[in-house]
Formats: structure tokens, C-alpha cells, sequence
């Protein structure tokens, strides 16, 4: 009789290497670090791997002589019980603790880097998750709100940022694996965070605590880029909405007012102060809609205003019936909030 | 295979008041698992109590009077109690029945008193985590002798029926124990609410 | 261990007196009489069938969701089903199977591995199957009105409370938990006092076998974390049905209380279903390998160390919350410890393993498989024990692999084995090892094939309990691979069913012992008699049946009545006789109080009144289960 064992090895074998093979880098990857905190945890993982697989060959390969005796030989040839206790003491105390102190005591090393407060004259943003949307301000020295978006999180490069994490509703998550790991937003309380993004680029974060029925489409883009571009950006983004421009826009302002829009939703420069959705001063400089669902262009906002349940089922957003003039009146005057 | 007597059951007891019957496990097990309930009730006040900015919320401690009285009759009760297990124990069922039945009176006391107290309290459970707190272990314990009260109840009815003797009175044991329980566990819960606030005041 | 008799007399039973006792012990047939059984066989049985259905149920909600999780922004499910799926999943999972089962396992099996009749509180663990029957009813009955609980199995708030889950969906889910608190708290006290009081003559506590040992851990284990998740269910069904403010914040109320509460029973919970498992591999083992385990002690004391240490792990859970960095390392420290118990047990069973000549039938193959996938989820969990990488991985499909590598590994796979090891005894016939050995190997493969990519995905950034994700992610493939996978994996499962079924038409019939086994459950008919063993045995060492046949005999206990239900009680350490317990006949009150006491669980869904009349219903059960019925008992 053939050994049983020989079959399943190379599944064993090949199985994460197939796994492994597939993108390592991403738009969301954590093994495709981007900023400081996610750099350290990087590298803790790959060491982790490499240990764990050698404990689980070990294992195994002791599992597979053990049981290759068993066919080898007519009759049994037990271990000593000296031979035995001294296996156990070896793999059961011994490996454990070789492995998981070094491992523990490297944890907290790293812990007390990435956990160390932010410095006081860090760029302090709050971030308040909501059902299920970001809500985001860019805070002044003194703490004061100057800016306001939604969903789209820009950054210098190489600045330590502070971000006060919050909740008025249920838990949420913010993570943003390129850079960082997960802080919960806690209903009742700030979490503190700090971080720093190394390399400019596009990155996504998701939110990462079920927090209810559009969990999963609950996502943000976390844009970093040089500083020049980002005070540019700030600077714009603590301005009022641009006026319409054309006859379309104007008329498209009214049918934002008139029609219910600005009972949840605010344009700062206007009389629309709703507080229940994404602030849209600045709307049509996003990337995204939806929270990171769909991309931004004519099309889809087309679509979100007018059946929002089609892409985002059970969004606390109602679908607005407009007529088709008033639609792309509307349209217009939205593209134009830059 | 040949099966051969080894240990002859026959003149073995049938009756047990005392470890080792099973029931006695039994109730201590139920003991074990409240009295863990119990703590886990402490814990949330206590982690409630940590985190509020005034606790209570009204700035002042409840009253201590009551309560007081109240944990004194319930120990009272324990001894009345404790008086009727003794009395079986030595084949006295008049001094058992009295004794349950003395219980049974002390702690329908206690439910008529914690009623006009709780009746009296200015907070309800709807008001904040304080109240909701306060009111969750006063209704837990006041639960909890109500089931004891009854229970003894069908104890005293059977006790005055003649029912129990020296040997055939796990039914005694199991409720005289699960009486104290009930009464020494109204011990952390009076520390807690009643003294707690004075001591540790915020 | 002395012999009361002081010649040695053998034992020879008239037709008779066996007659007289499978009257005794007779539970009646047909259907009225069967809510009146109370042998622990029948309940156990039971447990074990009914929690199997859940997990067939449960497994086929985890398909559902495989399936729309295959691709990208598929609509096979919206997110409401899909929210109440992987809900459901979960929950009927830990709750209604893993539970039920390895207890259902631990009531069958322990009563004849310790040499006695019954349990010490029969009608009570009847009482324990209809509450959480009745309990399983109504969850399920809820999953089909489309009223399912639907914030996840361990259900945080606020997002579980009044304002956020409106509907009836949460208050299912608090209700099940009471439920189920009950039904496990009731075989829980039942399993720990027939182990410590009820126990074959000079069977002491260092001759149990490990399977005992871990039904006794795992039965304390259940006692002192159940009451953690008691107060927490109490305190959300308080906030929802009558207002308290336990986790509202603007009142001053908690969410992080509810977590602290959850998780402190949430993980020895993990433990509970994994310490039976346990115990299940080393009783294969031994079995197969035909010679007494290396390193009982060390085994035992590994298995009460995993007890007590799975108490202290539970802010492992919380590491995003934010609370204090010095706080949460101990609780690092803490995790990575119990790698040393889990460690020497590994050991111990491959010293055992190593040179013997193994037996490679059914129950030994799903116990190698143990091996290959629990070490690796154990190792992923030493792993998250680290808070920064814990900061990447939680909540996503990392976390998912890995609990899904330690519970399908660490207690599925030796749970399948220990269904093909007890099934002779059970039903009194072999399943087939063809079979057998396909539904292992479609369950290894397919169990790697669908969990192993998850790891790859949490990685990437796919966080759990997502009905969708979007193209450009490209998570699609390897999402598609683990779909494919659950698919096998079932199929591995659905041999052993159709296995199962087949085997009690066609199996091979089983004898006493067809293992040649060294424990007590083997020295009796296959299945047992409703008394179990014609005599109380007397046991002489750690593998009784082994040891009688090296002597050739072996010695019983005489004298307990056949007109009625007695057993002998003897005492924890040593187990010395002490005394003989009468136990209750067939009885229909256990089924009203459960029925008392589940009006007034599920009344509590609706208005405060059903607590007060489910409190006096249930009474009024108890009185009637209670009451001494003349002739009132006398001395033997």
C-alpha cells in the first residue's frame, strides 16, 4: 500500500504558492506599504510567514515519519518514554516559547513606534464615520473645522498627520491598509491616530466593522501627494462653491434647492445646510461617488441621484424623481462644483 | 470472560442528605453559575460607574436606611433557615416547619419593603445608564426572592405535611442552600449601590 | 479496592432478572411517550442529530454566501438576505451545532465511559434538549418570515440596538442566546456531577480517560464564561424592549461594556467547542494505535491549563477599539501562552503516534487531518495575537481563515471522527470505509481549496461580512477558487450523510468492541441497552477492557434493585462507593417546564408581562416536576 501522505504534499506545497502568486501589490494591500505604520507591519509579516511554514513542515514532516513507521515495520517500535518526554518537551515548551517571545517581545517593540502620540503641530483631520459614508474636516491649530468633504482623503507626503476618529451613529473602521492598520470610530469617544504617508499615490480604504446593511460598499479613496498640491487643494476646499456659470447651472442650482436635496445635504456658499449627507461644495473634484462605489462622471451621478437604490441598495438616500431637463440642469451645476 | 461479585450495593443507603447526593452538586452548580451572573452585574456597574463623569447623575447617594433593614431581615431569615435545617437533622419536624415557614414570612417582608423602595426611587431605568443599572440588579435580586419564597413555600407545605425526615430531606437541603445564596448575594449588590457612592463618591 | 465478598463468587444472571431490568429502564415508544424520555442515551442521541441539522442547515446559508461572493458585484443576493446569511451562519454555527453536538457527544458517550446507567439529573437533560430545540425552531422559523437577526453573530452595539435594527431580526437573536444559555448551563452541571460523583467503582480521577477530562473541563469551562453573555443578552434585551440605556451613549450608557461582556464568554466559547475535540483525538489515538496514550498527565493538565488560560484572552478581540496600548499587551502575552498547552499535546500525540503500528481506518484519517489544519491555524492565531498586524487583519477574510482553520480543523474534522468511530456503538453498525475515506479526502481538499486563499484576500484588503466588492479590486479570483472549494468541501460532508443513512440499511453489523477499544462503552452491547450494563463495572486501570483481557475477568457491582432505576454513587477522588442513587422514570414534565419557560423567552421578544407569567408557568412546572409522589421514597 502507497503512503497516503505523498498525494496531499504537493496541494500542501502548491496551494499557497498559487495563492501567493496572484497580486501581491493593490490598491488595498497591506502588502503593499505606502506609509510608516504599514512598512513595520510589512515587515513583521514576512518573517511570520517564514517561521509559521517552518513550524507547520516540522510538524508535519514529524506527523509523516511517525506514520511512515507504522507502514515500515511489521511491529510496533514505540518511543522510549525517555525519547518521548524529551519530544514533548522540545516541540511542545520549547518551540512554542522560542518562537513566541522573540515574536511577542518584536510586537510590542513595534507597538510602542506605531503607537507613540502624534507630534502637537501635526495636520489634525476628523474623520466621523457615518451610515454609510466618511465625513471628513480639516482642522486649523485651534482645533476649528476649515474645510469640509466627503469621502476622499488628501494628504502631504511625509507629514505626520493626526487623525480624530469618530462615530455619532454605530461602530465603524477606519483602515487604509497601504499606510495603516484599523482604528474603530467609537460611538462616545475620539480615537486618536497618527500617521505618516511615504509615497504619493491613490490609495483605498474601506470600512472595517459591520456597521449595517451598505457595510460593504462603504469604502474612501486617501489620496497623498506633495505638499505644494495638497495646500493647493486645501486652500480650495476651504472656499465656498463656485458660482454657476452658464443659464443650465443656475437653473440647476434651484432644482438642488427646490428639491429636497438640501434638506440632508449642504453647499456652503448657498443656503443648502443639511447635515445628513455628504457635504457637496466640492463635489465634482472627487474621484468617486458613493462612497468610493462608482466612479465620478455624468453617468453614474445621473443614476445615484435619481434611483440610488439601484447601485446601493438599502442607502439611506431616497431616489429623487426629476423631469429630464431638470435632471440635466441639475447635472450641470453639480460638474460645475469644482 | 468470567464476571465475578465484587462489591455487594444491597445494604447501601438510598437516601442521601447531605454531598453525597447528586442534587446537592446540583444546586451548588446553580450557586456557581448565579453567582457568577452576579459578578458579571458588579462588573457592569462598576465599568458604568468608571466611565460616567458623575455618578450617580443626581450628585447624592441613594438612602441607606432601608436596604439596611432589608439586608438585616434577609440574614435573619438566613438564621431561621439554618435553625430549620438543624431541627430535621435531628428528626424535629415541627421545629423545620416553623422555621421554613418563619423564613417565608421574613422574606415576604423584604419583597413588601423593597416594593415601597423601589416605588420611592426618583430615576427610572429610562433615564440613564445609572437608573438602568440600579434597576437591573434591584429587579435581579428581588427576582430571585421571589423564587426563593415561593420555592420555600412548597417546602413549608410539605414540611408541615409531615413529609421530611432525618434521612429524606435532600428537598430541605437543596432550598435551605439556595437560600443563603440568595440572601448573602444581596451583600455585594448593597455594597455596591449603596455604599459604593458614599465611599468612592465623584 | 477492596471486594466486599471476601470468596470470590462468579456471576451468573437468570433470564429474569434481565427481563425485569429492560422493563425498568424501558423508555415507552410511539409519540406521545417520546417527550417523556429522559436516558441519556435517547437525549444524547438527540443533541447529536438535532445539532447536525443545524449544521447541514448552516452549511448550506455558508454556500449561499460562497456563492455570491464568487465574483464581483454579483446580485444573487441583496444585501438584506445576505446580511441575515452570514448572520445566521454564524450563529447556528457556534450556538447550534458546535455546542449542542460536542455536549450531545459528551451526554451519549460519558455515562458509558465512566460505567454508569444514566446522567445524575435525567429529567433535566431532557429539559436541556427541549429548550434548545424549541430555541432552534424559533431561530430558524425566523430565517424563513425573512425576520432573521442580522448584525452579525456577535451582534455589537449600537448598531444591535433599538434605533439601528428596528424589526424583530436582533430580538430573535437575543432571545436564541437565552435559549441556548440555558440549555448548555443545564448538560454543563449534568456532565460535572455525573463525572464527579457517578463514576464506576475505582475509577479515581487519574484513571478517567482523556475524553472525560475534557468533557469536564469543558463543562466548567461553560458554567464560568455562559454567565458573561447571560448579563450582556439581558442588558440588550432590557434596552430594546423596555428603554434602559446600557449602550447609548448620549445616557451615559457603553457599547464597549457589550463587547468586554460578549468576549469574555465569546472566547472560552472557542475553547468549549475545541477542549471535547480534543479529547475526541486522544480517545482515536489510543484506539488505533491499540496502546496507552505517552503523557496522560501531561495531556490532562494541558487540557485544565487551556481552561483556565482561554479566560484571560479575551481584548484580543478588541484591539481596534482604542483602548490603552499596556493594557491590550497583556492580553498579547496572554494569547501567545496558550500555544504551550496546544503544543505539548500536539507532541504527546505524535510521540504516541510515532512507531506504533497505526490503524489508518476512517476516524484515524480525519484526526491526521486535524493535524495538518489546526497547527496551521493555531500558528495564525499566535500570529493576530500581535496588535500592530492585528490592525491589518481584523475583520477581514485573514480572520476568517484563520477561525475557520482552528473550529473546522481543531473540532469538525476530529468531530467527524469521532462520528465514525462511535457510530457502531450508537447504532450497531460499521459505516462503510470507502466511503469514509472519500468524504475525508473531499473535506481536506476542499477545505484547503476554499480557506487557504482567504488568507491571500484579507491580506489585500477584503474585510469580512461584505455581500459584494468591486471589479477593480481583484479579488475575483481567488474569490472564485474558495467558492469553488466550499463546494467540495460540502460534498465531503454529504458522503458521510449518505454514508450514514446507508450504513444503518447495509453497514456491516458491529459487535461489542469492533476497535478492540480499551474503554468502558465497548464492554457492552452495540448500541447499548436501555441499562446500559447488565452490571456496574469495577475498574482497575486506565484501560479497563484491556486489562480484563490480560486477567480474563473482570468484577461488578451487585445488589442495586431492578424494579428500579438505581445506580451507585461514589466519591470524586477515588471514586469508593458511597451510596446508591434511585433516578426518575420517563416523565412528561421536563417537556411542560420547557415549554413554560420558552413562552416566557420568546414573550419577552414582544412585551415585559411574559417574563412574569413565563416566571409563574415555570414554577408551576417545577412544582409539578418536584412534588413527592406517594408512596413517598423509603431505605432500600
Amino acid at each position: 500500500m502507497t503512503s497516503r501522505r505523498s498525494s496531499w504534499l504537493p496541494i500542501i506545497v502548491g496551494l499557497p504558492s498559487i495563492s501567493l502568486l496572484s497580486a501581491c501589490s493593490g490598491v488595498q494591500s497591506s502588502l503593499d506599504p505606502a506609509g510608516a505604520a504599514a512598512q513595520l507591519i510589512a515587515d513583521l509579516w514576512w518573517p511570520m510567514l517564514v517561521v509559521a511554514a517552518l513550524v507547520t513542515v516540522l510538524v508535519l514532516i514529524l506527523l509523516l515519519i511517525s506514520v511512515f513507521w507504522s507502514y515500515r515495520y511489521r511491529s510496533a517500535r514505540p518511543l522510549s518514554h525517555r525519547q518521548s518526554r524529551n519530544l514533548v518537551i522540545a516541540g511542545g515548551i520549547i518551540l512554542p516559547l522560542s518562537v513566541t517571545i522573540p515574536f511577542a517581545l518584536s510586537s510590542f517593540s513595534i507597538g510602542r513606534t506605531l503607537y507613540a502620540p502624534p507630534p502637537d503641530n501635526a495636520l489634525a483631520i476628523e474623520v466621523i464615520g457615518k451610515q454609510w459614508w466618511w465625513e471628513i474636516h480639516y482642522l486649523d491649530k485651534n482645533g476649528d473645522r476649515i474645510a469640509t468633504t466627503a469621502n476622499e482623503l488628501h494628504v502631504p507626503v511625509g507629514e505626520p498627520i493626526k487623525l480624530l476618529l469618530k462615530s455619532d451613529n454605530v461602530i465603524h473602521s477606519f483602515w487604509v491598509p497601504n499606510i495603516q492598520g484599523k482604528t474603530d470610530m467609537m460611538p462616545g469617544q475620539v480615537n486618536v491616530t497618527s500617521l505618516v504617508a511615504d509615497e504619493p499615490g491613490v490609495y483605498r480604504g474601506q470600512c472595517a466593522e459591520y456597521c449595517g446593511a451598505q457595510h460593504a460598499l462603504m469604502a474612501f479613496l486617501f489620496i497623498a501627494e506633495p505638499e505644494e498640491d495638497f495646500d493647493t487643494w486645501l486652500e480650495q476646499q476651504a472656499q465656498p462653491a463656485v458660482a454657476p456659470k452658464t443659464n443650465q447651472a443656475v437653473q440647476g442650482r434651484e432644482v438642488f434647492l427646490d428639491s429636497g436635496c438640501a434638506s440632508c445635504h449642504s453647499i456652503r456658499g448657498t443656503r443648502a445646510q443639511g447635515d445628513k449627507g455628504p457635504d457637496l461644495t466640492h463635489l465634482a473634484g472627487r474621484r468617486t461617488l458613493a462612497a468610493a462605489t462608482v466612479a465620478n462622471h455624468i453617468g453614474h451621478l445621473g443614476g445615484w441621484i435619481t434611483d440610488p437604490q439601484h447601485i446601493k441598495p438599502e442607502s439611506l438616500m431616497p431616489p429623487t424623481e426629476l423631469s429630464p431637463d431638470e435632471l440635466k440642469a441639475l447635472l450641470s451645476y453639480l460638474e460645475g462644483l469644482e | 470472560m468470567r464476571v465475578i461479585n465484587g462489591i455487594d450495593a444491597t445494604n447501601m443507603s438510598r437516601l442521601h442528605p447531605d454531598q453525597r447526593a447528586p442534587l446537592w452538586w446540583g444546586i451548588l452548580g446553580l450557586i456557581t453559575i448565579e453567582s457568577a451572573v452576579v459578578l458579571a452585574f458588579c462588573v457592569s456597574y462598576l465599568y458604568l460607574a468608571a466611565h460616567a463623569e458623575v455618578w450617580p447623575p443626581s450628585g447624592t447617594a441613594p438612602p441607606l436606611l432601608w436596604p439596611s433593614i432589608n439586608l438585616g431581615l434577609l440574614l435573619l431569615s438566613c438564621m431561621t433557615m439554618y435553625s430549620a435545617g438543624q431541627g430535621i437533622n435531628h428528626g424535629n419536624k415541627r421545629r423545620l416547619a416553623i422555621g421554613v415557614t418563619t423564613s417565608v414570612l421574613l422574606a415576604s417582608l423584604v419583597l413588601v419593603l423593597r416594593t415601597k423602595e423601589l416605588m420611592a426611587y426618583d430615576f427610572s431605568w429610562q433615564d440613564h445608564a445609572y437608573g438602568s443599572i440600579v434597576w437591573t440588579i434591584s429587579g435581579f435580586h428581588y427576582v430571585h426572592v421571589t423564587s426563593m419564597v415561593l420555592g420555600s413555600t412548597a417546602i413549608a407545605i410539605l414540611a408541615w405535611r409531615g413529609y421530611f425526615t432525618r434521612e429524606r430531606q435532600i428537598g430541605v437541603v437543596v432550598d435551605t442552600n439556595y437560600w443563603y445564596f440568595v440572601c448573602i448575594a444581596w451583600v455585594p449588590f448593597y455594597l455596591l449601590l449603596y455604599w459604593g457612592p458614599r465611599l468612592y463618591g465623584n | 479496592m477492596t471486594h466486599q465478598s471476601s470468596r470470590v463468587q462468579e456471576r451468573h444472571d437468570s433470564p429474569q432478572e434481565i427481563e425485569q431490568l429492560t422493563r425498568t429502564w424501558h423508555s415507552p415508544r410511539g409519540f406521545p411517550g417520546w417527550f417523556t424520555h429522559v436516558n441519556q442515551r435517547m437525549i444524547g442521541r438527540r443533541f447529536i442529530i438535532t445539532g447536525f441539522i443545524f449544521f447541514l442547515l448552516a452549511g448550506v446559508l455558508g454556500l449561499l454566501i460562497r456563492t455570491q461572493l464568487a465574483g464581483p458585484e454579483q446580485h444573487f443576493l441583496g444585501p438584506e438576505l445576505y446580511n441575515q446569511f452570514f448572520t445566521m451562519h454564524g450563529t447556528v454555527m457556534m450556538f447550534f451545532f458546535a455546542i449542542p453536538v460536542m455536549e450531545g457527544f459528551a451526554i451519549y458517550v460519558v455515562p458509558l465511559m465512566v460505567g454508569t446507567r444514566d446522567m445524575a439529573f435525567p429529567r433535566l437533560n431532557a429539559f436541556g434538549y427541549y429548550i434548545y430545540l424549541i430555541g432552534g425552531i424559533v431561530l430558524f422559523g425566523s430565517l424563513l418570515v425573512g425576520m432573521a437577526p442580522d448584525a452579525g453573530w456577535f451582534n455589537y452595539v449600537p448598531l444591535a440596538g433599538k434605533e439601528y435594527s428596528p424589526g424583530y431580526g436582533v430580538d430573535i437573536w437575543t432571545t436564541m442566546i437565552t435559549f441556548i444559555e440555558v440549555s448548555a448551563l443545564t448538560a454543563a452541571v449534568e456532565l460535572i456531577v455525573t463525572i464527579l460523583r457517578l463514576r464506576a467503582p475505582g475509577m479515581s480521577l487519574n484513571r478517567m480517560p482523556p475524553f472525560v477530562w475534557a468533557a469536564l473541563v469543558m463543562s466548567f469551562m461553560i458554567v464560568f464564561a455562559m454567565p458573561a453573555v447571560i448579563v450582556s443578552s439581558t442588558l440588550l434585551i432590557l434596552d430594546r424592549l423596555v428603554d434602559t440605556q446600557f449602550f447609548l451613549v448620549e445616557s451615559g450608557g457603553q457599547p464597549l461594556l457589550w463587547q468586554h461582556l460578549f468576549w469574555f464568554f465569546g472566547h472560552p466559547e472557542v475553547y468549549i467547542i475545541l477542549v471535547p475535540a480534543l479529547g475526541m483525538i486522544s480517545t482515536i489515538i489510543i484506539t488505533f494505535t491499540g496502546r496507552p496514550i505517552f503523557g496522560y498527565t501531561a495531556l490532562v493538565l494541558s487540557v485544565v491549563s487551556i481552561g483556565f488560560v482561554s479566560f484571560g484572552l479575551w481584548v484580543h478581540h478588541m484591539f481596534t477599539t482604542g483602548l490603552p496600548q499596556l493594557g491590550m499587551s497583556f492580553f498579547t502575552a496572554a494569547s501567545v501562552t496558550i500555544a504551550i498547552p496546544s503544543g505539548v499535546q500536539i507532541f504527546c500525540w505524535i510521540a504516541s503516534l510515532w512507531g506504533a503500528k497505526i490503524r489508518f481506518a476512517t476516524p484515524m484519517l480525519w484526526v491526521l487531518g486535524f493535524f495538518a489544519i489546526f497547527v496551521i491555524g493555531g500558528l495564525t492565531g499566535v500570529m493576530i495575537a500581535s496588535i500592530p498586524f492585528d490592525t491589518q487583519v481584523h475583520d477581514t477574510f485573514f480572520l476568517v481563515a484563520h477561525f475557520h482553520y482552528v473550529l473546522i480543523g481543531g473540532a469538525v474534522f476530529p468531530l467527524m471522527g469521532a462520528l465514525y468511530y462511535w457510530w457502531p456503538k450508537f447504532t450497531g453498525r460499521l459505516m462503510s470505509e470507502a466511503g469514509g475515506k472519500w468524504s475525508f479526502w473531499l473535506a481536506f481538499i476542499g477545505f484547503n481549496i476554499t480557506f487557504f486563499p482567504m488568507h491571500q484576500l484579507g491580506l489585500e484588503g477584503m474585510p469580512r461580512r461584505v455581500y459584494t466588492y468591486t471589479a477593480e479590486m481583484g479579488w475575483g479570483d481567488l474569490n472564485s477558487l474558495s467558492t469553488l472549494g466550499s463546494f467540495v468541501l460540502a460534498a465531503g460532508f454529504m458522503v458521510t450523510l449518505i454514508n450514514a443513512v446507508w450504513s444503518l440499511y447495509r453497514g456491516q453489523p458491529a459487535g461489542e468492541n469492533p476497535w478492540n477499544a480499551p474503554t468502558l462503552e465497548w464492554a457492552t452491547a452495540s448500541p447499548p441497552p436501555a441499562y446500559n450494563y447488565r452490571h456496574i463495572p469495577i475498574v482497575e486501570s486506565r484501560w479497563p477492557l484491556w486489562d480484563w483481557q490480560c486477567r480474563g475477568e473482570r468484577s461488578v457491582v451487585t445488589g442495586l434493585s431492578h424494579q428500579q432505576r438505581e445506580i451507585v454513587i461514589t466519591s470524586v477522588l477515588d471514586a469508593d462507593p458511597v451510596g446508591v442513587q434511585i433516578l426518575p422514570s420517563p416523565t412528561i414534565w421536563p417537556f411542560i417546564a420547557a415549554v413554560a419557560a420558552s413562552s416566557g423567552f420568546i414573550g419577552l421578544i414582544f412585551h415585559p408581562v411574559f417574563f412574569v407569567m413565563g416566571f409563574f408557568l415555570v414554577f408551576f412546572a417545577l412544582v409539578g416536576w418536584f412534588w413527592p409522589r406517594r408512596p413517598w421514597k423509603e431505605e432500600a
